[in-house]
């Protein structure tokens, strides 16, 4: 099986994803923490373009496009809650 | 075709290298916020635009083209919103900023509508 170039684009992203568990792990207030939660679903959304780019199959596409939606409301509703209005 | 798409994957790769340094190295919350949203933008634009050349010239897939411009535009949108939440959450949370920070023009307004 011949390693595409991509492949190893979405290894490299899984790395720096994998680098900010870090920050997740010792953040010292809870906006860290969400901030870091939130990059870490991009980066792993962007190997998974990656990755469907690799395959050629649009099945990840569909699951990365659903994985943004859902980070985005949920870091949405962490502010809100951090807000005090939840 | 190749290069550029390459090119373009490798820009991406270096903003969010740089956007994760800055999350590890920061000395305070807000500006760790700041250095995420590198990664969500750049970071997320140079793989948008490498994925719609690979789809459109490579695998001649069209619904993969639109699905990635239509995840571009969704990440254009969204990103400052949840950052700007998310930012005046932590501050009426009770998040300060370094001591070192001259002018706090929020916390003043706050003072001012109590």
């Amino acid at each position: 099986m011949i390693m595409n170039e991509l492949l190893w684009f979405a290894i490299c992203f899984i790395v720096l994803a994998l680098c900010l568990l870090v920050r997740l792990i010792k953040g010292p207030s809870v906006a860290d923490r969400a901030v870091a939660a939130d990059s870490i679903d991009i980066l792993s959304d962007m190997a998974l373009i990656l990755f469907a780019l690799y395959s050629g199959r649009s099945v990840f596409l569909d699951i990365a496009l659903i994985t943004a939606l859902l980070g985005f409301i949920g870091s949405t509703i962490v502010a809100r809650y951090l807000e005090g209005k939840l | 075709m190749r290069i550029i798409i390459d090119a373009f994957i490798v820009l991406s790769l270096f903003f969010a290298f740089a956007g994760v340094v800055g999350m590890l190295r920061m000395p305070d919350a807000f500006c760790r916020m700041q250095s995420s949203t590198n990664i969500a933008t750049l970071g997320v634009l140079g793989v948008i635009i490498a994925g719609i050349l690979y789809a459109a010239f490579y695998l001649q897939d069209g619904a993969m083209a639109v699905k990635l411009a239509l995840m571009g535009i969704f990440y254009i949108i969204t990103n400052p919103i949840a950052g700007h939440a998310i930012c005046r959450g932590a501050y009426k949370h009770g998040v300060r900023p370094d001591k070192k920070m001259v002018v706090d023009k929020y916390g003043e307004d706050m003072v001012e509508e109590e």
